[in-house]
């Protein structure tokens, strides 16, 4: 299992390194505006063709690309319900400190549940390979916390359990 | 090493030119603001600031014959600056943009110069004595997205633009009064101001860094299909050849002899590429690269490659790993995206054997061409 998940993150930290390729573009439709092409898709020329990485049905990574900014959409493995609860208020929290972490977007992109955006300023401030790092460690980690937390909800509710039932004894 | 000197001016260079004495430097530190740069002893001094936009400066070029700046930038405008005593003074000149100006070069010349826009237009732009000011003439409706970059052909009359669609078009700029019927080319001085000589639909991406061979014969240009692009005898039966790269794209390329380039881009390093004898392109090496000095290929190089390879396992866990940074810090003169080159012209010499590079790690490196002995024979062969 670890080997698939390993193959599937150097797919995606190579596809993010051919992709990463950014520069300063200002709008050709607005005047004195300069915004990531990708979010407003005003010119279609401006845009690359976006590439799907699918692990399997529950895990996958679409990689949209402009000239001027990059946007990563990820799906975390969701088995059961309790996993998809978890998931979603873990990953709510984290969008509603996007600021933070300056790559997050606030909103995922439909049908996803976690997206980054990449601009052309964040390549200037940032090392390239540490903004992959980050990525690829985020996508990493995700899926260790969200488990960790499902183990640690199944011992509380255990210990509830126990607890609750020993008044009947 | 090719390096010969490396100096960070600020976080970010978005385009950087050379004094026509090659003393000076200015360049845009990624804000609104060029900044002139001298070489004094030892040390890098700022000697000037040129304050007037209000977006980032997006072209910079400093005429060699006339010691003029023209900037653009993302504000629409543009200004030629004129060194009077020890002042540089703005001069504005209307575009008629109305999008941001994202290139410019000065012709030949001098008499004109060309500023590509996000408009999809290209401006060129002359001086008019009676009215003392410059006066803009645009190219309209031939590109169908935002010009990136404008290169002048030697004879001062065809211009050569890339867009964001993926082409590379050749226009005539002949305007009646600045430029002679006898002095251009026969073939060129038919046309009128702004008709499409050719245009090269090789890219199936954007298009980036037009340069023309010092002869004119020879017209490079780069794809961010990561292709670099070579069309001879431009005109009604072009010749064109296309070399893919198995590295990332390229944003910008320069002419160094007739038939050797230098092209630069997100790979960090400076590409070579050659013609042979029988013309065809090819990619030769990365500049950058730290070459095996002889002497160690002698040697037993099985030995020292194998000493190496240990040497680099053992040192992975240990702190100490001196070597590996040298030779890191050596490969990578750039540790972002090069997006400017520039050739430091030598009187009286028609071949460059220094330029300079800058980008997006805010790093000014000059390279120099002398002791690489691999190239010497390319650049002795046409020179």
């Amino acid at each position: 299992m670890a080997n698939t998940l390993r193959l599937y993150l150097s797919c995606i930290r190579n596809t993010l390194d051919a992709a990463m390729c950014l520069q300063n573009f200002p709008c050709q439709e607005v005047e004195r505006h300069n915004k990531p092409e990708v979010e407003l898709k005003t010119s279609p020329e401006l845009l690359l063709n976006p590439i799907l990485i699918c692990r399997n049905e529950a895990e996958k990574c679409l990689i949209e690309t402009s000239i001027n900014s990059l946007r990563i959409s990820l799906k975390v493995k969701q088995t059961d319900e309790l996993e998809n609860i978890l998931t979603k208020k873990f990953l709510r929290f984290l969008s509603m400190r996007a600021e933070a972490f300056q790559v997050l977007r606030r909103k995922p992109v439909q049908g996803y549940d976690i997206s980054f955006l990449i601009t052309n300023y964040h390549c200037e401030e940032l090392q390239k390979h540490k903004l992959i790092g980050f990525i690829i460690q985020f996508m990493e980690d995700i899926d260790k916390e969200i488990s960790e937390l499902k183990l640690s909800v199944n011992t509380r509710g255990r210990l509830v359990a126990t607890e609750f039932l020993k008044q009947f004894i | 090493m090719a390096a010969i000197s490396i100096h960070r001016f600020a976080q970010c260079i978005t385009c950087h030119a050379w004094s026509p004495d090659q003393s000076m430097v200015a360049l845009c530190p990624n804000s609104s603001e060029v900044h002139i740069y001298k070489m004094g002893e030892e040390e890098w001094e700022r000697v000037h600031i040129l304050q007037k936009h209000d977006q980032i400066v997006s072209g910079i070029d400093w005429s060699s014959m006339s010691n003029r700046i023209v900037t653009v930038s993302h504000d629409r405008n543009s200004y030629v600056w004129n060194q009077e005593g020890t002042e540089w003074v703005p001069t504005l000149v209307i575009l008629r943009l109305n999008r941001a100006a994202l290139c410019v070069q000065w012709s030949p010349k001098e008499n004109k110069f060309a500023v590509g826009s996000g408009a999809k237009t290209v401006c060129v732009c002359y001086y008019e004595q009676d009215n003392n000011w410059w006066v803009s003439k645009v190219i309209r409706k031939k590109h169908e997205s935002s010009v990136t970059s404008v290169a002048w052909h030697p004879n001062n009359i065809l211009l050569a633009t890339t867009s964001t669609d993926g082409k590379c078009r050749v226009f005539s700029t002949f305007i009646k009064g600045v430029d002679s019927r006898d002095a251009a080319q026969p073939s060129s001085a038919e046309s009128r101001f702004g008709e499409q000589i050719i245009q090269l639909d090789l890219s199936t991406s954007w298009a980036f860094g037009v340069r023309w061979s010092p002869s004119g014969n020879t017209l490079a240009y780069v794809g961010h299909n990561s292709m670099i692009y070579f069309v001879d005898e431009v005109g009604p039966s072009p010749l064109a050849q296309s070399v893919a790269l198995r590295d990332l794209p390229l944003r910008d390329v320069l002419f160094v002899a007739e038939r050797i380039v230098i092209g630069v881009g997100y790979d960090c390093n400076p590409m070579v590429f050659a013609a042979d004898d029988t013309g065809i392109w090819s990619f030769v090496r990365f500049l950058g690269e730290r070459k095996i000095t002889s002497s160690n290929t002698k040697y037993g190089s099985q030995l020292s490659g194998a000493f190496g390879k240990l040497y680099a396992q053992s040192t992975k866990y240990g702190p100490g790993n001196d070597i590996s940074d040298l030779s890191k810090l050596n490969v990578n003169a750039h540790t972002n995206c090069i997006s400017c080159i520039q050739p430091l012209k030598e009187q009286g010499k028609a071949a460059v054997s220094q330029f300079s590079t800058s980008g997006m790690d805010g790093r000014l490196v000059l390279w120099d061409l002398e002791n690489q002995l691999d190239l010497s024979e390319y650049i002795c062969l046409f020179f």
